[in-house]
């Protein structure tokens, strides 16, 4: 359980060094919310868009040879939302106004995503869910603490590919 | 005439005790290109650090109701100088040059005499 709190500890830092960030998520791959901070949104649309947007881009990564995914980053005329890989099965992703400094946003935002990926690591690690591999699939684990209700209501559609921010890739879970 | 990478090949080798130099967009923090540099001193990271130092400074000009224009800027460290020369016209709006010398072997006027040639020939 502790993990969402730390990834949430995690968010909260990322803001106070990036100002211009107005929001951040971090979410598994296939849509759920692991922790959010992200005033005035729904963090459960944001996750599920996040999702979507992460399949058309590993398609396109995987069409064009680039290898895993690393980050994705959209510019609007009022500002930027990011995606960072977070560990293989969560992502991290940023809304920033126009006025950040993008260089800046992405050397915080690839750092979160590896320290976020560390700690969702760890915490499977400890649990013994995924011992055998820390590159398995992280079953949802904030449905566990989550009061009834409060889920999201997508029940989304495991995507065929998961980031994989290191250089060792993983195996695809069957 | 010269181009980013001639330009940035030029700021290492005409300007004496020179160890690195990049062209920045100050509008988004990142680096156009970089030359030198090392793990421990990450040129992305100065890159997006030191817009913050460029906007930091326009801000307080507009504040303070100053209708000029910044030339360069000089941040003198112990062992160091960091030259931040900003480029004038020519579709090099909103970048800069940033240049890091080794304060023992850098003539500092020689510096920004030969920084300020370079820019001007830089055409981006």
């Amino acid at each position: 359980m502790a993990v969402e709190s730390d990834v949430l500890d995690e968010l909260r830092g990322l803001r106070n060094r990036v100002p211009q960030l107005t929001g951040s998520l971090a979410a598994t791959v296939d849509g759920l919310v692991l922790a959010h901070d992200a005033p005035g949104t729904e963090p459960e649309g944001l996750a599920a868009l996040t999702a979507a947007a992460l399949g058309v881009a590993h398609r396109m990564a995987d069409a064009t040879g680039r290898g895993g995914f690393r980050e994705l980053l959209l510019r609007g005329t009022d500002g930027y939302v990011a995606t960072y890989a977070a560990g293989p099965a969560v992502v991290l992703t940023l809304l920033a106004d126009g006025r950040v400094n993008v260089g800046r946003l992405h050397l915080e935002g690839r750092r979160s995503g590896a320290r976020i990926g560390e700690l969702v690591g760890a915490h499977i690690g400890r649990d013994g869910v995924g011992t055998a591999s820390a590159e398995r699939v992280v079953t949802p684990a904030p449905e566990a603490g989550r009061p009834i209700g409060t889920l999201p209501v997508r029940t989304p559609q495991r995507p065929a590919h998961l980031p994989s921010p290191q250089a060792g890739g993983h195996r695809r879970p069957t | 005439m010269a181009n980013l990478e001639t330009s940035l090949k030029e700021c290492l080798s005409a300007i004496d005790g020179a160890s690195a130099a990049a062209l920045v967009d100050y509008t988004s923090g990142m680096a156009l290109g970089t030359l030198g540099g090392s793990k421990e001193f990450n040129l992305e990271v100065a890159a997006a650090g030191n817009t913050d130092v460029v906007r930091a400074k326009l801000r307080t000009m507009e504040l303070l109701g100053l209708k000029e224009e910044i030339e360069d800027i000089l941040i003198t460290l112990n062992s160091q100088y960091h030259l931040i020369r900003l480029l004038k016209g020519r579709g090099g709006n909103g970048l800069f040059l940033y240049l890091v010398l080794d304060a023992s072997r850098a003539n500092l006027a020689m510096a920004r005499h030969q920084l300020r040639r370079i820019e001007s020939e830089l055409e981006v």
